[in-house]
């Protein structure tokens, strides 16, 4: 039996509706695309094969911006309500890793700028050309990702990596000796605030906010307590650099990757320190004189307020701020880890989406939680080119489901809450 | 119920990647226990090692595994497939694999600063090994030619090659 043409009308008003009602949601994939998830959720692959992805938004329209690592921007739509995109257009070029909407303007950046396109409402794609919003930031390769966000002043923050290890000469090889980072940390190892809406600054037009971290892949706007928290990936190799102190598995468990509140004038500690997350104390590196043992000269760096394990590589973090998942999800974040390579020989880990509970403050508790899992396809790998997917981007959907991207395969996951138990 | 299930599957996931690893043998305990041809306990999963070559190159061999899991596998993994982006696989690599050992030598030496703008293609940089001694350094470099070279070179590289290596500046 046909629908009647009032009931097609009634269908077609629910698919285009603005964001779906939880009734609405796709139907799940019987595999949930290959991940492991917490009871009642389920996920769908929305696009798969793509190229390798970086981070990713969504419009308020449902529609996916997804920046590739060495491409364009990928951008999705759903156009019958399926939860599986049908539409898939690439625009731009350069890679790259940060994307946000901002005011109607889609900003991302390459390594080395920051762009943003106009978006036309209802057009999946930008009519016009990109501006430069930020031009000729350090670009040295190694930790050359420039994320950025827009804080509650609605000022534009950017990283700037620092293309090292811990500044060790010769860097990442034993009895590396320290260098002094006054000079290199002027202009790396920090974040910079810009105008959002003024065209080809440089590095030097920038207000420098923060500095001494070694590569922060992760910032965002915390809507309760207004702050921008970021995460900034920890070093290699201290076994390489210091066998007489270190361990194959100190090296695995050590150091923390870490969670920070940013500051104004915050120094976060590297090159000269680590934060040791079995010890729970801030230790020397051994290019500074440490031996594994030695700690941190106290209260001049801040102490982590998340400590993950070693070496997960911590990517782009999503504040919940939907309804469709549990209470207990709400307010709190989602950080996607793209999973270690320096735990060698050790397995690697951390393949995964973990869940940051936030208090009512806006700030986080402490801890964390593997949500989503099995995006790697093996519990231990030996190295990372044996990992089907690595979760890298996720982002929040209107109706308050939540994307993740891959960095490897392409794939793009949307997770939802439908509550049964399976 | 449902909570119930939510919180026995947080937990066991907690419980999992909080696990501490078991202690691993330290390499001296390995070397003791453990012949220089069969492969390594954590890369089980990795294609194994194929037996050192006969003859001469014995006694370098057996060390340079050593070295290499001490040197190389960091970076490039203990089956040599480096990390995407970041460092480039070994499996096969034309500097390897050629019979004059004077290109890999100098790599070796001295780090991926010799590759000039083929470095561009990997995010990280390749440190001077240039504190190996020759001997370590010859018996790394048979090594690395004898599991990752295809086909691998046939002869075992020698001291004196990787003394001339270092003798000159930059690539051969």
């Amino acid at each position: 039996m046909h629908p009647s043409p009032l009931t097609r009308f009634l269908l077609l008003g629910l698919l285009t509706a603005g964001p779906a009602l939880a009734a609405n949601l796709p139907k799940p994939d019987a595999d949930n695309g290959g991940l492991t998830l917490p009871a009642g959720f389920r996920a769908l692959v929305v696009a798969d094969k793509l190229k390798p992805l970086r981070n990713l938004v969504v419009a308020d329209n449902g529609d996916l911006y997804i920046k590739t690592r060495q491409a364009g921007i990928i951008a999705l739509r759903d156009t019958d309500g399926d939860g599986r995109a049908d539409q898939t257009e690439e625009f731009g070029e350069g890679g790259g890793t940060g994307i946000a909407i901002h005011n109607g303007w889609l900003y991302h950046s390459t390594d080395s700028a920051i762009y943003r396109y106009k978006l036309t409402p209802g057009q999946l794609v930008p009519a016009g050309p990109a501006e430069r919003i930020v031009r000729d930031l350090p670009n040295k390769r190694q930790h050359s990702a420039k994320v950025f966000a827009f804080g509650a002043d609605g000022q534009l923050y950017v990283e700037v990596g620092s293309p090292s290890n811990a500044l060790g000469q010769p860097d990442r090889a034993k009895g590396a000796v320290g260098q002094d980072p006054t000079e290199f940390l002027k202009t790396h190892g920090g974040y910079w605030r810009f105008d959002p809406d003024k065209p080809d600054q440089t590095q030097a037009d920038g207000h420098h906010v923060s500095t001494g971290h070694r590569h922060s892949t992760t910032i965002a706007l915390n809507p309760v307590s207004k702050k921008l928290f970021i995460a900034i990936h920890g070093r290699d190799q201290l076994n390489t650099v210091a066998p007489q102190f270190y361990s194959e598995e100190d090296n695995a468990e050590n150091p923390a990757e870490v969670l920070h509140v940013l500051e104004e004038g915050a120094d976060f500690g590297w090159p000269t320190t680590y934060w040791d997350p079995r010890a729970k104390q801030r230790k020397l590196n051994p290019e500074y004189g440490g031996d594994g043992k030695k700690l941190a000269p106290a209260g001049k760096f801040p102490d982590p307020l998340v400590a993950f394990p070693a070496h997960w590589s911590p990517m782009q973090l999503a504040f919940y701020s939907g309804t469709q998942f549990p209470e207990k999800y709400r307010g709190g974040a989602f950080l996607a880890f793209q999973g270690s390579w320096n735990r060698a020989p050790k397995p690697q880990r951390g393949y995964n989406v973990t869940f940051i509970p936030f208090n009512k403050s806006g700030f986080p508790v402490g801890t964390f939680e593997v949500f989503a899992d099995g995006f790697s396809g093996a519990k231990d790998l030996a190295s990372p080119g044996d990992a089907k997917h690595r979760p890298n981007g996720v982002a929040v959907g209107p109706d308050g489901s939540l994307y993740v991207s891959d960095a490897t395969a392409g794939r793009v996951w949307r997770i939802i809450y439908t509550g049964e138990n399976r | 119920m449902r909570a119930l299930l939510l919180v026995l599957a947080t937990l066991s996931l907690v419980a999992c990647h909080r696990r501490e690893p078991e202690p691993a043998p330290t390499s001296a305990e390995k070397s003791a226990t453990t012949p220089p041809s069969a492969p390594a306990p954590v890369a089980a999963t990795a294609e194994t090692p194929p037996p050192p070559a006969s003859g001469g190159a014995t006694v370098a061999s057996a060390d340079g595994e050593q070295l290499f899991q001490q040197n190389c596998a960091t970076c490039h993994m203990a089956d040599g497939s480096g990390v995407p982006f970041l460092q480039p696989s070994i499996r096969g690599s034309a500097w390897i694999s050629n019979e004059n050992p004077q290109l890999l030598l100098s790599l070796i030496l001295r780090g991926s600063a010799v590759l000039g703008e083929a470095a561009q293609a990997y995010e990280n940089d390749m440190a001077p090994f240039d504190h190996l001694s020759d001997v370590e350094i010859a018996a790394l470099a048979t090594r690395v030619r004898e599991r990752f070279g295809q086909p691998p070179p046939s002869k075992p590289v020698t001291p004196d090659e990787v003394a001339i290596a270092r003798s000159r500046p930059g690539l051969p």
